[in-house]
């Protein structure tokens, strides 16, 4: 199905591009760039794009939207390339923002003054990335150089977020009062995430087999793990808190364990009982979908049953199994956060404190590193698939 | 009309279980002797079961009209140019976790019922919006060529042909929507909307068990009824509109 | 050699071979010819033991197959199926060296076992060892799976309608290959089609098969002579008969022979020896000419046939 925008044409008009640019414009116009606040809690002082960064910097930004928009219009051949340009390096340097906004703005001798992200800047960056995204895709981009982009805009983001101007932004001051709180929130989320993903892996691995050996367990089993799914989060881990607490009080052995009704064992039980379906359901799919009759050219040409199994159906199955892996991992990232009602540490600590004391860096904090984790294990494992699918596509 | 029997005894479950739960304080008691209170009481559970619904409801509503909306315009020929975005966006977007979007709602809407339904509206968009685009891409273009053949204009084609064979799909990603729209709408409690979920929360908070166990048995039995009437809804969906769709 | 006796298949209720007996000898090419669901596959099927049979005995080499090991009897015989069944995540090398790697041959020998294949199948091993089976066309496929079945020099190439998926074109390049081939290896040969002309092609001697049943069992020509019933007849084509006669026959029946050969004058387009008479009558139709020169392998005119002698040989 081949459209004119996407074969003959490099050299057509595109129209994604100047939409995403003009709303972009206005949104950056009209919203606030940044705020000043006299300390951590007092609401601040918003300022426009103008006020914060003044004629210099609200030209750049301007200029390099409006550039975009008509590079776009243009019929260069090289149109794209350029595009990609101007807008990596949009992105690339959009701290700098923030940087000139705190210079300008934040009052002197004042210790707890923060500047903080406004809308304006939150647009500007998700408007951006769109249009990255949209450019990459006219540019049939291939994974590396997807990953060089992304290294370099990230490499730029920590060295600009790192350097002397940026102490005052809120964010990073939130980082600054707890970096080992961070870090151990860090190692918690992963350690439950994926801890959990790997129980349920093996776990989800017997029961397709089992599914498969004996076709008769399938609508049980899958009947099992969907209406697992369906339960809402919060419920489980609630419903978890009894059986547990009544568990360990019962035998005080599991208690020196951390066995308790709140806390890491609930979550991770809740985690799995999650991941089940995800799993279950795509291990089973990718097994049984290995077409029949490559499997009957394998038994005919003389291969035993195990030797079918690990040469032909378990390879040809892996790329859709790792997506079943992928899926639960970003479903159990966010689930961790959620676990963190139940006393199970991660960055859900963050927001749900950050949301209890009305204190929303701290709630960016907490919600901007799980995004941030889903996103990499997204991007790893799509990757990790595609390299395990070895067939280029078809001609 | 049997599919439609479980869902119709979960909905008088639920009900009946919002309206009765304080019937159920001795058992409550039996459980946790060392409370005073046992019963959640500083709202109706009737009524958070009615906030929790318009909550979701109102969602899937204007996630529906959207997503649909725009899954169409992005598969028609003006707005082609738009699909790969759109697509991209759809499956980046649910990698987001819903806790997250929450979570950043907050900060630009403040609290209260506002930023969930912001949250819920753009974050259940995307399966609905995804499943839209799939269904309609997935209709075999021999199928649609042959109704612009026989003489049907594109709007015809649209209405008569390519949403009844894409509908079931487009139900599904509805339904995985409502899903997670029922379980983020419970986590709303922690930002200020009125939920189900509010008694969880009230309970972890004050160490009351029989608090989270009633906000937590009424949410999972919410969200049974939901996923149950789904499936009847599916069931007939199949039987009646189009029993042998050829989606691939 | 393969023999079946009195072999029957049953599915539940349904007879799906019934009390059939068949003797393919050593070096010949059996084709099973008859429409789908008359029990042609499922034969083919129960001599790898793919499908076990429910009555009967099924020899290879004189030796009954349910006492042999089911994989040792599948590695000493070639499989070809519709659609190739190559593995799409090895490479093409990867898919020929399937069997002898099995048999934990030296990597040295499957490596010059592949190289060999590919090039006795027509296929630049430098070009498309490497490939995967997505990359190439049908026809190329095909040619790998049958490469992937001779891998290990079987004594037994088993082909399921292998040629059913690709086009008439291709379809026709494949069989004269076959053919080719045919004559260097010498294989005993089960091939089940549902097309007579592929049948009477290749075969050595055709298996009509209907409802299960093996309705005759002979050479192609006798089939096309002297078919056993309505339905042998009307599958043959009961009109067409007499051409299809003639393209079973090679010019070199028909031909003057000269004396010594000679060589050819020139611009003079001839045909080859082994060319069917069907192809030389058309020949001389298409460009109104009494006569063609034949000649050999080796390029020389060996002598010439008119289109009066074919005619009077008559079918």
């Amino acid at each position: 199905m081949a459209t004119p925008g996407h074969v003959s044409g490099q050299a057509l008009p595109n129209r994604v591009i100047p939409a995403l640019g003009l709303l972009a414009l206005a949104l950056v116009w009209l919203m606030e760039l940044g705020t000043i606040q006299p300390n951590r809690i007092v609401p601040g002082t918003g300022h426009g794009l103008l006020s914060a960064v003044g004629w210099l910097g609200a030209g750049l930004v301007t200029g390099a939207l409006a550039g975009a928009i008509v590079l776009s219009f243009l019929s260069l051949r090289r149109r794209y390339w350029l595009l990609l340009g101007v807008v990596g390096l949009s992105l690339a340097l959009m701290p700098l923002l923030l940087d000139v906004f705190a210079l300008r703005h934040l009052p002197e001798n004042a210790p707890y003054a923060r500047s903080s992200i406004g809308a304006g800047f939150w647009c500007l960056l998700f408007l951006l990335s769109l249009m990255l995204i949209e450019i990459l895709g006219r540019l049939r981009a291939g994974r590396s150089l997807q990953l060089m982009l992304l290294v370099v805009i990230a490499t730029s983001w920590l060295l600009l977020l790192g350097a002397e101007g940026l102490e005052s932004l809120s964010l990073v001051r939130e980082f600054n009062a707890r970096p080992d709180q961070f870090e151990q929130a860090l190692r918690t989320h992963l350690a439950l995430a994926f801890g959990a993903v790997a129980i349920s892996a093996v776990v989800a691995f017997l029961l397709a087999l089992k599914m498969i050996r004996s076709p008769g367990w399938q609508r049980p089993i899958l009947g099992a793990v969907s209406f697992l799914q369906t339960i809402p989060s919060l419920a489980v881990f609630g419903l978890l808190i009894a059986p547990l607490s009544a568990l360990s009080s019962a035998f005080p052995a599991l208690q020196s364990l951390g066995i308790r009704g709140i806390g890491w064992a609930p979550a991770v039980l809740a985690l799995i009982a999650y991941s089940l379906l995800p799993m279950v359901r795509n291990t089973y799919v990718a097994i049984n979908g290995v077409p029949e009759h490559l499997v009957d050219a394998g038994r005919g040409m003389g291969m035993t049953e195990r030797q079918l199994f690990l040469q032909v159906r378990l390879p040809l199955a892996l790329p859709v199994i790792i997506e079943g892996v992928r899926i639960t991992t970003i479903q159990a990232i966010g689930l961790t956060a959620v676990a963190a009602l139940i006393g199970a540490g991660g960055f859900g600590g963050f927001i749900f404190q950050g949301l209890g004391e009305a204190a929303m860096d701290l709630v960016l904090l907490g919600a901007l590193p799980t995004i941030g984790l889903a996103l990499l294990a997204d991007a790893l494992l799509t990757m990790l698939a595609a390299s395990l699918r070895p067939t280029p596509a078809t001609t | 009309m049997r599919v439609w029997l479980p869902p119709f005894l979960l909905i008088l479950l639920l009900c009946g279980l919002s309206l009765a739960m304080p019937m159920l304080e001795p058992v409550f008691h039996w459980m946790q002797p060392d409370k005073q209170s046992v019963i959640y009481d500083r709202d109706s559970f009737l009524f958070l079961l009615q906030n929790h619904l318009m909550l979701v409801g109102i969602s899937a509503a204007v996630g529906t009209v959207a997503a649909v909306a725009g899954g169409i315009i992005a598969t028609r020929r003006s707005g082609r140019d738009f699909l790969p975005l759109i697509s991209q966006v759809a499956s980046i977007g649910q990698t987001f976790p819903p806790v997250a979007v929450l979570a950043l709602a907050v900060p630009v809407l403040g609290f209260g019922e506002a930023p969930i339904l912001v949250a819920l509206i753009l974050y259940g968009l995307l399966p609905i919006l995804r499943n839209t685009l799939a269904g309609i891409e997935g209709i075999n273009p021999a199928v649609r060529e042959a109704g612009l053949g026989m003489g049907m204009s594109p709007l015809q084609v649209l209405v008569r042909v390519e949403l009844p064979l894409a509908g079931r799909v487009i139900l599904a990603g509805i339904r995985t929507s409502v899903t997670i729209n029922i379980a983020t709408a419970a986590i709303g409690s922690t930002v200020g909307a009125r939920t189900l979920g509010d008694p969880v929360i009230a309970g972890l908070v004050n160490g009351n068990t029989a608090y989270v166990l009633q906000g937590a048995i009424l949410i999972g039995l919410l969200a049974l009824t939901a996923d149950s009437l789904f499936e009847a809804l599916e069931r007939t969906w199949e039987r009646k509109v189009s029993p042998t769709a050829t989606v691939a | 050699m393969i023999e079946l006796k009195n072999v029957t298949r049953r599915f539940g209720e349904t007879v799906a071979v019934d009390n059939i007996n068949l003797t393919i000898e050593t070096g010949e090419v059996c084709v099973l010819v008859g429409s789908s669901g008359c029990g042609k596959s499922t034969t083919l099927r129960m001599i790898n033991r793919l499908l076990s049979h429910s009555d009967g005995d099924i020899l290879v080499d004189g030796q009954d197959i349910t006492t042999m090991n089911p994989q040792k009897l599948r590695l000493n015989m070639g499989y070809v199926i519709q659609g190739t069944g190559l593995f799409p995540h090895w490479t093409v090398a990867r898919n020929i060296a399937m069997v002898p790697r099995l048999l934990k041959w030296p990597k040295e020998r499957i490596d010059a076992r592949v190289d060999e294949l590919m090039t006795l199948l027509g296929l630049d091993p430098a070009i498309h060892a490497d490939k995967f089976p997505q990359q190439l066309s049908g026809g190329q496929a095909q040619r790998v799976g049958v490469a992937r079945a001779l891998a290990a020099d079987p004594n037994i190439l088993l082909m399921d309608e292998p040629f059913g998926a690709v086009d008439a074109i291709t379809r026709e390049n494949l069989q004269l290959e076959m053919l080719r081939i045919q004559q260097q290896v010498r294989k005993t040969t089960v091939f089940v089609t549902h097309d007579i002309d592929e049948a009477l092609r290749l075969a050595t001697r055709i298996a009509v098969m209907d409802q299960g049943r093996i309705i005759q069992h002979d050479t192609p020509e006798n089939i096309l002579r002297r078919p056993a019933s309505d339905f042998v007849e009307n599958l043959v084509g009961k009109q067409d008969r007499g051409l299809k006669l003639m393209s079973l026959r090679p010019v070199r029946d028909l031909m003057t022979a000269h004396a010594t050969p000679r060589p050819p004058e020139a611009g003079a387009e001839g045909l080859k020896e082994e060319d069917n008479v069907r192809l030389a009558l058309s020949v001389m139709l298409w460009r109104d000419l009494p006569q063609l020169a034949v000649i050999n392998a080796r390029g020389e005119e060996t002598g010439f046939i008119t289109r009066d002698s074919i005619i009077g040989a008559g079918a």
